[in-house]
């Protein structure tokens, strides 16, 4: 069954249609990544899915039900820009969010949650006095304290260190053992290869990528080679076979032409330099992202 | 409805759980007592010291300035200080000036003693003129003589002429007139063939008398007078409501718009919509500032219930019309309230809303501006009218009903009909505006765009 159903999803403000005849189904007790530039239309939806905004079209399910009353108590909501009352002490900020949410004994769980996020010590502290990181990880604590079944969480992991990255990664897996669907936007590519069992992106409010990595992957076929080579600002330009480079300083990344053979390109590179590396692999989730986002590169092959 | 009364509590417990609650709770009985007792204060804060004016008396033989000298004797005497015992008014000092005898030392005469005045060793120059004991034209009894410059002109020798540097002060001009008029009026009955003291005996002022209304005594059933009227506490007692619900009103009202830009600007509201509709939302708001401001209502009034109770003068604040002030109260904090809501809704900072809170201000404070008109005639046209109108309702159905008794019950009720309906109209129209405001970011929408948002939703 699907925890969020969404059939020929409208939105425009305006002249601007924000999302674009979208449909999109999220497997019950899966963690779903959106992707996509700035202004593509993933907070729209995200908004849309909360019933926070509704689709000038379509039809959106959360939970089975069409109308949100029934449904919002079991949705949690981390929205992109967070906001939490100044003034508040966070254990009664975290209580009310709980209480907002119909979960009338959340004293422990709030007490479990600021223990696994490192914020025990700060349970009594004001609102005001968090650090941008500890906020948003209260933040957090306040989207899943009630126990949803579905979690909407829009790029939880911006601006986090590594080591609140980890502490959140690990919480959003913990939602997971727990049985809760966990839909979220990110940037962050890594992340989102790592984390997701599913992917979505979404390209000027239309859907251009949806499936597991391996799925999106194959799409693109075999058709990227990393290479490390001696020497710098070494110019990769007129290598035949190869129709982009991309330049990550101590690597580079070329993607070849349909149908042309990596053993010439590595012959062409060895006439020129040293070659301490070269990979064939697949195209990585940036490299397809940025293909897409990009589209004065090229068109995709889609396979 | 749980959810409205989550958050109802959070918003109250926000607004009285702070140092600035209690410190208004205590500041705005401290400001209004002030103020009175600011204006009791300056009343009696004067300056005492000794007044001296120059008097030039061109009567024959000078027996007016005689007799002057003799009545400011008996008031320095007598009248210069309050009941309890501290100098409020200053003593007055005539000094006699010989009169001139033509009419060029007498312009200088004016001019040396006009230099006096201005070097502060005189504070006036006063002229009885040689006929002042002829009768002036009727007119004279027409203007106020007090003023500085009478409207009509009389012949200096009928008059008395009182130079100064600045006409401010009335006390010795009052206290002049009566004077020098007293001791004329003996001096022309003198003439008569009735006797001066019998004259002035029979045109004495018959004295009023002002009491409250008769009321039967529940124990012994007699029937015995109201207390004697205070006019100051019948004026003060319902003007005072009325600025109490006006406080009310913008004491519960401007912190539900400054929440609302806060939940905007902290990006608080996207969090709340994630878990509560905006209608219930805004409806939780309202219900937790109506809480603040019964709160608020209940120390106030049940502190002045008991003050009055304390020193017998309940008549002025029956517990009916608190009854009352909390019914209009409610719907009146829930009106601007939600208006307020709307303006923050509309708004991204606080500077934004002084434009548009203008009008709305406009409309409320419009019964402040009729209050002592109402409060003076509270059956009139102009009150029954006003009091109808469901922005000025809360306020001046209340200043009707503290000072009129007999208003006809349907009137308040009428008036809480109408108070409720425009409330219902203004809480659904800014329940439309918050939805599409709350997320908007950016620019403050303009009047006509929210008129858009109230139409489409």
């Amino acid at each position: 069954m699907s925890a969020v159903e969404l059939e020929n999803v409208t939105k425009t403000f305006g002249p601007h249609t924000a999302v674009d005849d979208l449909c999109l189904a999220v497997p019950e007790g899966s963690i779903y990544g959106f992707l996509g530039p700035n202004g593509s239309g993933k907070t729209t939806t995200l908004r849309m899915i909360m019933r926070i905004l509704h689709p000038d079209r379509g039809v959106i399910r959360v939970l089975g039900a069409e109308d949100l009353d029934a449904a919002s108590d079991r949705i949690g909501y981390l929205p992109e820009e967070r906001g939490l009352y100044k003034k508040m002490v966070i254990r009664a900020a975290l209580r009310f969010h709980a209480e907002l949410k119909g979960c009338r004994d959340s004293r422990a769980a709030i007490d479990g949650w600021l223990e696994r996020l490192g914020l025990a010590d700060w349970g009594d502290r004001k609102v005001e006095a968090l650090s941008k990181g500890m906020a948003q990880k209260v933040q957090f604590i306040a989207a899943v304290v009630a126990r949803p079944q579905l979690v909407l969480l829009d790029e939880p992991f911006s601006g986090l260190d590594p080591v609140n990255r980890d502490v959140l990664r690990e919480a959003v897996l913990g939602l997971k053992r727990d049985g809760t669907t966990v839909i979220f936007s990110t940037h962050d590519m890594a992340v989102a290869e790592t984390l997701c069992d599913f992917l979505f992106m979404i390209y000027k409010g239309r859907k251009v990528l949806d499936g597991t990595l391996d799925s999106i992957q194959d799409r693109y076929g075999s058709d990227t080679v990393r290479v490390r080579l001696e020497g710098n600002g070494l110019d990769l330009g007129g290598v035949p076979g190869v129709v982009h480079v991309t330049e990550f300083g101590r690597l580079q990344e070329l993607r070849l032409a349909a149908g042309a053979d990596p053993q010439q390109v590595l012959a062409a590179l060895m006439s020129r330099t040293a070659v301490r590396h070269f990979e064939l692999g697949r195209p990585s989730l940036h490299d397809i992202f940025v293909r897409i986002a990009r589209p004065d590169t090229e068109t995709p092959t889609h396979a | 409805m749980r959810k409205i009364f989550v958050i109802a509590v959070r918003e109250y417990n926000a607004a009285v759980r702070t140092k600035a609650f209690l410190v208004s709770l205590v500041l705005l009985p401290v400001l209004m007592l002030g103020s009175f007792g600011v204006q009791a204060m300056l009343r009696d804060r004067v300056d005492t010291s000794p007044k001296q004016f120059a008097v030039i008396d061109r009567t024959r033989g000078e027996e007016v300035l005689r007799a002057l000298e003799e009545k400011a004797r008996e008031r320095n005497e007598n009248h210069l200080h309050n009941t309890a015992g501290r100098q409020v008014r200053p003593e007055y000092v005539l000094e006699r000036v010989p009169p001139p005898d033509s009419t060029e030392a007498r312009d200088a005469l004016r001019l040396e003693q006009s230099e006096r005045v201005r070097r502060g060793e005189l504070a006036g120059i006063v002229e009885i003129g040689e006929d002042v004991d002829e009768v002036a034209p009727a007119a004279a009894d027409l203007g106020d003589f007090e003023g500085p410059d009478p409207a009509p002109t009389f012949d200096e020798r009928v008059s008395v002429r009182f130079q100064a540097h600045s006409h401010t002060s009335h006390e010795f001009t009052a206290w002049l007139r009566r004077s020098v008029s007293d001791v004329v009026e003996m001096r022309r009955f003198r003439e008569q063939p009735i006797s001066a003291e019998k004259a002035h005996e029979l045109m004495r002022k018959v004295p009023l008398l002002a009491r409250g209304l008769s009321a039967r005594d529940p124990r012994t059933g007699e029937i015995h007078d109201g207390a004697e009227a205070n006019r100051l506490a019948s004026f003060f007692a319902p003007a005072g409501l009325v600025m109490l619900m006006f406080m009310m009103i913008f004491v519960g009202a401007t912190p539900l718009m400054q929440g609302v830009i806060e939940e905007k600007s902290q990006r608080i509201a996207e969090v709340l919509l994630g878990s509560v509709r905006p209608f219930p939302l805004m409806l939780g708001k309202l219900l937790g500032t109506v809480g603040v401001a019964t709160t608020l209502a209940v120390v106030y009034l049940g502190g002045a219930y008991a003050a009055a109770r304390h020193f017998g003068v309940t008549e002025h604040l029956p517990a009916r019309l608190i009854a009352w002030f909390l019914v209009y109260q409610t719907l009146g904090v829930l009106m601007y309230g939600s208006l307020f809501i709307a303006v923050g809704a509309a708004c991204t900072s606080a500077q934004e809303t002084q434009t548009m809170l203008l009008p709305v201000m406009l409309v409320a404070m419009m019964p402040l501006f009729v209050m002592t008109n109402v409060i003076m005639e509270p059956d009139g046209p102009l009150a029954t009218g006003a009091s109808l109108l469901p922005t000025a309702a809360p306020m001046l159905m209340l200043a009707r009903l503290s000072v009129s008794p007999g208003l006809p019950l349907w009137q308040p009720l009428l008036g809480v009909v109408l108070v409720l309906l425009a409330t219902l109209l203004c809480v659904w129209a800014a329940g439309r505006i918050f939805r599409v405001g709350l997320l908007a970011q950016g620019q403050a929408a303009g009047f006509r765009e929210m008129m858009r948002w109230v139409w489409r939703g």
